[in-house]
């Protein structure tokens, strides 16, 4: 072969070469093809310059179409590149092609997204290195299977990135954010796999209604239709049977000996726990109904109620709690012109009003710490930030009635706090708007129950905390007030 | 203050000469140092209002959260990064671990296999403190009984706290992997075995500060008559700045010593010392620009001011009456009862993290003291009447809505019937058990009524649930308005966390 490539010109030692290398290509992809194994990270390190280069065949073998439709008559000058073009073209959808086995190889994938485009790949190169070939053949009749070949080459090209995009950018990629008429009129849409014609795992069989769902919830990500790792499925009855790269996960009627089983039933620091990565296990009813649908034969066909005794899957499936990122430039631009007199107020009485949070503009005061130094005249210090104050606590302060009005211009307050200060049932009357309170704390003040009759009005008020003075549980209160009162 | 009026002066003309004598090589190049610290500090100082375009990234890339303070008032409060559900901390530990299977776990297949052989599956591969060979298993030592709306089962030990029983959130399934007092308890309070962590009063101070500057941020009480064997680092700071750590006050007498002026030394005359005193450490700290000075000259200034308020905030006399006899407390004692009472009346003046610790409930059975059937019995007398007030006290007021209980231990006990050194002693008593131990918490956000985690029939290996310390760390933080792997404290090239390095996992089923 080596005389072969030595002993041709240029031009057919560049074919040579270039075919030679799309053979050995084929041979890696048919003998070492992606399998959802991890490999070296060295080849996962090549293989991430694929998304990076495979542009460049992709624009070359569009651009020779354009040329040959401009080269007809006004641009003529155009047609003498086209050769070299598609010579590039070869090598870079070569290079891409290998670049894209080695990151497919190394990277953990597989399945028939990935199988398709790597085809796709293969076959761009093959039919750039046809299109170079034929475009320049010495007989006539030959070189007009060139215009074919290349139209063919633009299909494949568009599938094989498609399919590319749809691996990295997630299978709707495309659709996902269509106007709803237009993806109307191409009758694309929400779908999956299409129902399998199969007497497995129907809605009212019991694999269907109660196994199937805990493997949605837990198991699909990772062993679902687009990444199926250790080329597991569990999207499917049959897919669940088939099981992966290690054979079976499910020995039918005997959930001891079932890998599936055993992997969720280890203890979860161990390397093999599944679900990996930390995600939720699956918990303790959920795993006593898949021993149970395991012992009983594994079946697809029996009845959702076939099994006694099972499990309702009884923990409510709380969501996980998440932490939302601060937007730092949106919190300022909230706080706007507040911020600066927040911090008037800051400097004035340290530690007294501070913001609900570091992502708020709401803000809470606590004055309680002060005592008898925090009066009416600190409170009405409080004024230009009035609005925006959510909690009020002035326990144990020194104010009195006077601030009644202060207080009721804290319109948007939730919670507020008044225990042991000198206030009394003018406080309550004047508060009587402030409709967003939910909490109120009158404890060993000197209201009275005529007095709390003021908040009934308040519809969102759900606890209001007044014992300790002449108010107590078996006090005439209105009917509306009687269980949000606690003592 | 004017030179002519500071009866000091004459300290501080010594104090030039003195420097003017050690100016030295050494000395140029301490200055030298001292520069890059001023420079340290000036940052500290002016420091700009973070913004997305500033903000500093941690290692995962992550905008920092900023905890710097003016280093003249370490302590001042800071808000939450996400709007808080507790403001502040009561946490009742009872160290040397109360059983939870004479409390709250109730197991009617251990009354059943009482007396019986503990059989080989459950002790292959476990250590034990005590226990040798094949102990008995033992059944609960008192009756339990089911109450309330929740339906929680509880023993007849703790009649006053079961008057509360629905508002309180019970974690059944806790675990640690440590089976001696001092490492679990540093655990439970540290996030660590080994010494040298700070905190979760600490951490939670670092982060939020505290509103009262009048106050510690952070006050430990103990009863008992013992410290905990984890000592005083349970309350200490590691590696974060010394201001954060817990004050230790005293439950009768002085609340700190030496904090009262001595006998003849007016307030006045106190001030000006510490006037001079205030001089001299800004001097020296304009001259070498360390931050310790000026966390020194605050911690003199707090104490100043505590002389007022830590007194008034201690003194139980003030509480009427009613109240007192209502918590058990008797004036003078160092109870628990009394702790509790303190505890609700630093709460009310914004102190942020209370921690009491109750010593002796390391129920072995080896003497009368650490048995189940005697030195227990006083422990839940001493405990039950004071707790069920502090509730009814916080929740009249209000304040059970913003503050967080947490009553536990450092680990469980087991299921068989400790028999030291093979031999049965003549008083019952439970072993070390760190597969398995119950806690619960009220207010402060979490579900009332609510049991999380399950074990299995003898209460002894957790089937469902199991939550981790740093689990329980991470909730607790959640609650008061952390993500935990976002307070942070950069130390040895690592932002480091109270929840160190494995991942913690909120507990959402408890939060409301």
């Amino acid at each position: 072969m080596i005389e072969l490539v030595r002993g041709a010109s240029g031009r057919s030692r560049f074919g040579l070469i270039a075919l030679i290398s799309i053979l050995v290509l084929f041979a890696l992809l048919l003998f070492a093809p992606p399998d959802g194994n991890e490999r070296a990270q060295l080849w996962q390190f090549v293989g991430r310059f694929h998304p990076l280069s495979v542009h460049l065949p992709i624009a070359l073998l569009i651009i020779v179409p354009l040329f040959e439709f401009a080269g007809r008559n006004r641009f003529s000058y155009l047609l003498p590149a086209v050769d070299f073009l598609l010579g590039l073209a070869v090598c870079a959808a070569i290079a891409a092609a290998y670049l894209g086995w080695s990151l497919g190889r190394s990277g953990a994938y597989s399945g028939p997204l990935i199988t398709q485009h790597m085809w796709g790949g293969a076959f761009v190169a093959c039919a750039a290195w046809a299109c170079w070939f034929l475009r320049e053949h010495p007989n006539p009749q030959v070189r007009r299977s060139y215009l074919f070949v290349l139209v063919a080459s633009v299909a494949l090209v568009s599938f094989t990135g498609y399919r590319g995009g749809q691996l990295s950018q997630g299978e709707a990629h495309l659709t996902e954010f269509m106007p709803e008429p237009l993806a109307g009129i191409l009758g694309v849409g929400a779908s999956g796999d299409p129902p399998a014609n199969s007497p497995n795992g129907g809605p009212n069989t019991f694999y269907g209604a109660r196994v199937q769902p805990v493997f949605s919830r837990q198991c699909v990500t990772c062993h679902g239709r687009s990444k199926h790792k250790s080329n597991l499925r569990l999207d499917s009855y049959e897919a669940a049977l088939r099981g992966g790269k290690h054979g079976a996960v499910i020995k039918a009627g005997d959930p001891k000996t079932s890998e599936l089983f055993h992997r969720i039933t280890l203890p979860s620091s161990d390397d093999d726990f599944m679900p990996a990565d930390k995600k939720r296990p699956v918990s303790a009813a959920d795993v006593k109904l898949i021993e149970m649908w395991i012992a009983s034969g594994a079946s697809g066909t029996i009845a959702a109620d076939a099994i006694k005794d099972v499990p309702t899957t009884s923990t409510p499936v709380v969501a996980e709690v998440t932490f939302k990122e601060i937007d730092l430039d949106a919190v300022a631009k909230e706080r706007g012109s507040l911020a600066q007199q927040v911090a008037e107020i800051q400097k004035r009485f340290p530690n007294v009003l501070d913001y609900e949070s570091r992502g708020s503009a709401d803000l809470v005061v606590n004055a309680a710490w002060m005592g008898p130094k925090f009066g009416d005249a600190e409170l009405a210090a409080l004024a230009p930030v009035n609005e925006r104050i959510v909690l009020a606590d002035f326990s144990s302060t020194g104010i009195t009635d006077k601030s009644a009005n202060a207080i009721a211009a804290m319109k948007h307050v939730r919670t507020l706090r008044l225990m042991h200060t000198k206030i009394s049932d003018s406080t309550l009357q004047a508060i009587r708007s402030l409709d967003q309170l939910e909490t109120v704390s009158l404890f060993g003040t000197n209201i009275t129950p005529t007095g709390l009759a003021n908040l009934t009005q308040l519809h969102k008020l759900q606890r209001i905390y007044a014992g300790g003075q002449k108010v107590a549980a078996t006090s005439p209160v209105p009917a509306e007030l009687k269980d949000k009162l606690v003592f | 203050m004017a030179d002519k009026n500071n009866p000091y002066r004459g300290l501080r003309a010594e104090q030039t000469f003195a420097q003017l004598q050690s100016q030295t090589r050494r000395h140029f190049l301490q200055t030298l140092g001292g520069g890059l610290g001023s420079m340290f500090l000036g940052s500290m100082v002016s420091f700009q209002p973070a913004t997305a375009a500033n903000v500093e990234r941690d290692i995962d890339g992550e905008p920092r959260l900023d905890f710097r303070r003016d280093p003249r008032s370490p302590l001042s409060a800071l808000p939450p990064q996400f709007a808080a559900r507790a403001k502040r901390v009561i946490y009742l530990h009872m160290a040397g671990a109360p059983s939870q299977l004479e409390l709250f776990e109730y197991k009617p297949e251990l009354v059943k296999l009482d007396g019986q052989d503990c059989p080989q599956s459950l002790l292959a591969g476990k250590r034990f403190a005590f226990i040798t060979g094949v102990p008995k298993l033992m059944g609960p030592q008192y009756p339990f009984h089911q109450t309330g709306e929740s339906g929680h089962w509880i023993s007849d030990r703790l009649p006053h706290l079961e008057k509360h029983l629905d508002e309180l959130c019970f974690i059944k399934s806790m675990r640690t992997d440590q089976f001696n007092h001092a490492p679990a308890q540093l655990l439970v309070q540290t996030g660590n075995a080994r010494l040298g962590y700070p905190s979760l009063g600490s951490w939670v101070v670092y982060g939020l500060g505290t509103e009262n500057q009048n106050l510690p941020g952070f006050i430990v009480l103990i009863s008992g008559g013992n410290i905990p064997d984890g000592g005083k680092q349970l309350w200490g700071t590691g590696f974060l700045p010394s201001v954060y750590q817990g004050v230790q006050c005293r439950s009768h007498g002085e609340p700190v010593l030496y904090l009262k002026s001595p006998k003849g030394v007016s307030v006045s005359e106190r001030r000006n010392v510490l006037n001079a005193i205030d001089e001299l450490n800004q001097q020296h700290y304009a001259e070498f620009g360390n931050p310790e000075t000026v966390t020194r000259i605050a911690q003199y200034e707090m104490s100043f001011r505590m002389q007022m308020d830590a007194t008034d905030a201690m003194d139980i006399h003030k509480e009427p009456e009613a109240v007192r006899a209502r918590y058990g407390s008797k004036v003078g004692e160092g109870s628990f009862a009394n702790n509790c009472l303190v505890a609700r009346r630093l709460a009310e003046r914004g102190v942020r993290f209370i921690q009491l610790y109750h010593w002796g409930w390391d129920s072995h059975g080896s003497n009368a003291g650490d048995s189940l059937n005697f030195g227990f019995v006083k422990r839940c007398a001493e405990v039950d009447q004071p707790i069920a007030a502090l509730l009814s006290d916080l929740k009249e007021r209000g304040m059970l809505d913003d503050t967080l209980i947490v009553w536990g231990g450092e680990f469980g006990r087991t299921s068989m019937r400790e028999n030291r050194s093979g031999q049965v002693t003549k008083f019952t008593g439970r072993d070390h058990h760190p597969g398995a131990f119950t806690i619960w918490m009220a207010g402060g956000g979490v579900k009332p009524g609510m049991t999380h985690g399950q074990t299995d029939d003898l209460g002894y290996e957790i089937v469902k649930d199991p939550v981790e310390v740093r689990d329980l760390h991470a909730t607790m933080l959640y609650l008061l308005g952390f993500d935990h792997r976002r307070l942070n404290y950069s130390f040895q090239g690592l932002d480091q966390k109270l929840t160190s390095v494995k991942p913690a996992r909120v507990v959402a089923e408890v939060v409301a």
